[in-house]
């Protein structure tokens, strides 16, 4: 009773302070930088991460098994693995430009597993046999901070793809501040000089597209760090595949089944292996990376949610209707 | 008057090279010497590697008496090793005069064999071709999960129908025709997998496995124009080059010193990596065509009490499928029983099996469970399933009978069975008699022959029960297990696929950083890149170059920099 209780309180804590934080941001965002701000956001995921954790725990012990077993359960996993990334992005950078990005993921994510829709399912529940196996922990969990991860990344190069042609458009507009480029480099290339001869060319230019350099700059930022972390997803994916791959022969007696949710994590799979292969090819790595990374993102999506709540194939017990 | 140049720097022995580590792949690092112009040729153009591994070879026939090929990384005092940067430089002079040199050696045929295979190595080794590959394998199983598998034609027919298709064009035609009832069988898909399999193989050949030569060869680079101009690039005055090595050998780069000039590197299995990844996914495709062409496949229900003969069960799934001594063997059905939660919900089933051979003795007994399989002679059973086969009862003190029990249709995942003893005369046509039905082995509920409820008993109570005149006892329910027979000869090469992908994926993450430094005069000039992690790159070293001690000359006359190059 203490504990359900205790679950309560921490889901509430959570959600109020992540909201905080978003808000902070917002108000930075569209009034003015104040820069206690920074702090409190930084204090605010930190606080949430601890509730996320506390409440994860809290159900373990309640239901005696790893916090695994159905939709909300993993929602709050996935939530918990938005904030992981939080701290630990934040720590090692000392910046908080993602958490603009991971605290309203967070916040979605934990407030539709809160919210009414999925409320049958807040009980802890029974674990089916099937489920009854110390892969479980492994497989899953590998798989749910793989779509965390995976998930930043895709919302990173999302933001890449918006600022790029927002820029495209913008410049179309004013064509006429090309003319006082010296050379005739286009915006797209301008992004994938390095750093030494980007500095070259843009002291020839004029000031006025200096706003340029500032925006490549970023955009160059935001791509390096989508990079990063969708090869560590990715690596997380390709771990949480396999090791339910061996669980499935071990249970069910054959690794690939080409059930549903199996096909469409294979699917997520290799989206973003085209995503890791076209940046490759050095000429418009960006731009077609974020596209690949996009639809990933639609992908996971589809692939999480989607096939639980259709209920079909032998993953069906994360569904609404097997209840 | 004396005037600083590098050559007479504070290092006496400046063609001797300072061995400050050993390598990890020092025993694979076989140094060979190759003369100033050979460029390493950029793979795009394949035949030009081949020519190339063919000068390769007769150069090295003229290397031999120059130098020895030494184990370890320290130079004699002969020439050093080559000077030029392994960029995309093709090979100019030296490679044209051997083309006719290899064409008069090809005969007509296998000459034409030759080019043609080398053409489509080349076609097959197209990144953008692979990415569409893996693009349209995405969307066909996409469309395999969407499109119902493995129904019946009349499904099909009812679905996609010819006059009003899906989507405007898709009828049941396409589907038919083109497999997508079966999709992850069909022709079409098999082939993309396959085609992406030769384009793996085709890649790992011509690109991946040169870059282990190219990665393995450092090269010094001995402008500080060509050092400026790397990602990262910065000027220390005042520092010596020892110093900036000694620290990058305490932050893990491997470096190499010679005279004024460094080269460091750190991560370079995060380069090679990516081969492991593609061999692993090639393993793993061929274990899965093992699997699918050769192994037997079975499942069976059997009542407690019962036996069956593996062979009887199992059936092939391919061509390569032969059967083996093991399936002569009779499985035995001891005991089948569940155990429950609390809440009455079924937490695990087990069944105690005992193998027997041909002669009847028992050679393996086990009692497996979801999750706990039994293996024995390459062939492997798992609990899958149970039901109730019959319940065992006394009517008026007479019996005992078996009353089969059969499943009934409710929604949800959860079972029902039940039974039916007619009481009366069993020929007239209203016949009606008790009902009984139970959800698992732990209760029967039992119903009178108005369909009324009567009561519950367990198997284990022996507690009678009185409806309409009959006393029943409820002795025993039977249950039977569910059990799924497999063998699979592809299972070791897959799992060893799986174990070599999670295992280079790991590895494949980690960056390949190569930082190259000259001493110009007092100052250092110092340059790297990395090829994964760009944003970390510049702050690390940044740290590390702080920790670079400045030098400060007690006799502060000779500050004459002369610095030499541009």
């Amino acid at each position: 009773m203490i504990f359900s209780t205790l679950e309560h309180i921490l889901t509430h804590i959570s959600f109020s302070v992540v909201s905080i934080v978003i808000s902070t941001h917002l108000i930075t965002l569209l009034v003015n930088e104040i820069l206690g701000f920074h702090d409190l956001s930084k204090n605010g995921m930190i606080i949430s991460f601890f509730c996320i954790t506390g409440l994860l725990i809290t159900r373990w012990i309640l239901s005696g098994h790893l916090p695994f077993s159905d939709l909300y359960e993993s929602l709050i996993f996935l939530s918990w693995g938005f904030s992981i990334f939080h701290i630990v992005f934040c720590f090692k950078k000392h910046k908080n430009d993602l958490s603009a990005i991971i605290a309203p993921s967070v916040i979605f994510t934990q407030g539709f597993a809160t919210s009414g829709v999925l409320i049958e399912i807040h009980q802890s529940a029974i674990l089916v046999p099937a489920l009854q196996s110390h892969w479980l922990m492994m497989h899953v969990s590998m798989m749910i901070f793989g779509y965390a991860a995976l998930l930043c990344g895709s919302l990173l190069s999302v933001g890449i793809l918006v600022i790029t042609f927002g820029e495209v458009i913008q410049i179309l507009g004013k064509s006429n501040n090309l003319y006082f480029l010296n050379e005739s480099f286009s915006f797209v290339e301008i992004q994938y000089m390095n750093r030494n001869e980007r500095n070259n060319v843009l002291q020839k230019t004029f000031f006025s597209s200096s706003r340029n350099y500032y925006r490549s700059q970023f955009i160059q930022q935001l791509d390096r760090w989508s990079y990063r972390i969708i090869s560590l997803g990715f690596l997380f994916l390709t771990i949480g595949i396999l090791s339910g791959a061996v669980w499935a022969n071990e249970a069910w007696g054959s690794y690939w089944n080409w059930d549903p949710k199996e096909t469409w994590t294979f699917i997520t799979w290799t989206i973003f292996a085209i995503y890791l292969h076209t940046r490759k090819n050095t000429k418009f790595e960006s731009v077609n990376s974020s596209i690949a990374a996009s639809l990933g993102f639609l992908i996971i999506w589809i692939c999480y949610l989607g096939i639980n709540l259709l209920g079909i194939g032998l993953h069906s017990y994360g569904s609404f209707t097997s209840n | 008057m004396k005037t600083l140049s590098p050559l007479n720097s504070s290092n006496p022995c400046l063609l001797k090279t300072h061995f400050l580590k050993v390598p990890i792949f020092n025993p694979i690092f076989k140094f060979k010497p190759l003369p100033h112009n050979t460029h390493h040729a950029r793979i795009a153009k394949v035949p030009s590697f081949t020519m190339n591994s063919k000068l390769k070879s007769s150069q090295d026939i003229n290397n031999t008496g120059k130098k020895s090929v030494s184990q370890k990384i320290v130079l004699s005092e002969t020439s050093p090793p080559p000077l030029a940067v392994d960029k995309d430089g093709i090979n100019g002079g030296s490679g044209s005069e051997s083309v006719p040199v290899s064409s008069k050696k090809k005969g007509g045929v296998s000459g034409l064999a030759k080019k043609l295979s080398k053409k489509v190595l080349q076609i097959l080794s197209n990144l953008s071709l692979a990415i569409g590959e893996m693009f349209t394998i995405a969307a066909l199983m996409a469309l395999g999960t969407v499109i119902e598998q493995g129904e019946a034609p009349d499904f099909y027919f009812k679905n996609y129908p010819e006059d009003h298709p899906v989507l405007g064009f898709f009828t049941w035609r396409w589907v038919l025709t083109l497999g997508f009832d079966h999709m992850f069988t069909s022709p079409v898909f098999i082939g993309m997998l396959a085609l992406l399999g030769a384009s793996l193989m085709a890649c790992t050949y011509t690109t991946q496995i040169p870059l282990v030569k190219v990665s393995r060869r450092w090269a010094f680079l001995h402008s500080a124009e060509a050092i400026r101009k790397q990602e990262f690039s910065d000027t220390l005055t005042r520092a010596s080059i020892e110093d900036v090595g000694t620290l990058l050998m305490g932050a893990g780069y491997e470096v190499f010193l010679k005279g004024p000039c460094l080269y460091a590197f750190q991560g370079l299995a995060g380069r090679l990596a990516p081969i492991g990844v593609h061999i692993s996914l090639l393993l793993i495709m061929v274990g899965g065509t093992l699997s699918a062409a050769g192994s037997f496949k079975g499942s069976v229900t059997v009542p407690q009490g019962l036996n069956f003969v593996v062979g009887d069960v199992l059936g092939p799934t391919g061509f390569l499928s032969t059967p083996t001594e093991a399936f002569n063997t009779e499985i035995h059905v001891n005991r089948f029983y569940m155990d429950y939660f609390e809440s009455g919900e079924v937490s695990q089933f087990h069944t105690d099996l005992s193998l027997l051979d041909m002669d009847g003795k028992e050679v393996m007994r086990k009692t497996i469970s979801v999750n706990d399989p039994l293996r024995y002679g390459g062939i492997t059973i798992y609990q899958t399933d149970w039901s109730i086969s019959a319940l065992q009862i006394l009517k008026d003190n007479e019996g005992p009978y078996n009353l089969a029990m059969a499943p009934l249709q409710i929604n949800g995942d959860k079972k029902l069975f039940g039974t039916f003893l007619p009481v009366g005369d069993i020929n007239s046509p209203d016949v009606k008699g008790i009902s009984m039905l139970a959800r698992d082995l732990q209760s029967i509920v039992l119903y009178d022959k108005e369909g009324k409820f009567a009561g519950v008993r367990r198997p284990n109570s022996k507690l009678p029960i009185n409806i309409d005149g009959s006393e029943i006892v409820i002795l025993d329910a039977i249950g039977s297990s569910g059990l799924d027979l497999k063998t699979d000869p592809g299972v070791p090469t897959v799992y060893a696929g799986f174990g070599a992908l999670m295992l280079t994926t790991c590895i494949s993450y980690l960056s390949h950083s190569q930082i190259w430094a000259i001493q110009d005069g007092t100052s250092v000039i110092i340059g790297g890149k990395t090829n994964r992690a760009k944003m970390e790159f510049p702050e690390e070293m940044n740290r590390l170059l702080d920790k670079v001690p400045e030098i400060v000359e007690s006799s502060s006359s000779q500050q004459v920099d002369t610095i030499t190059s541009g």
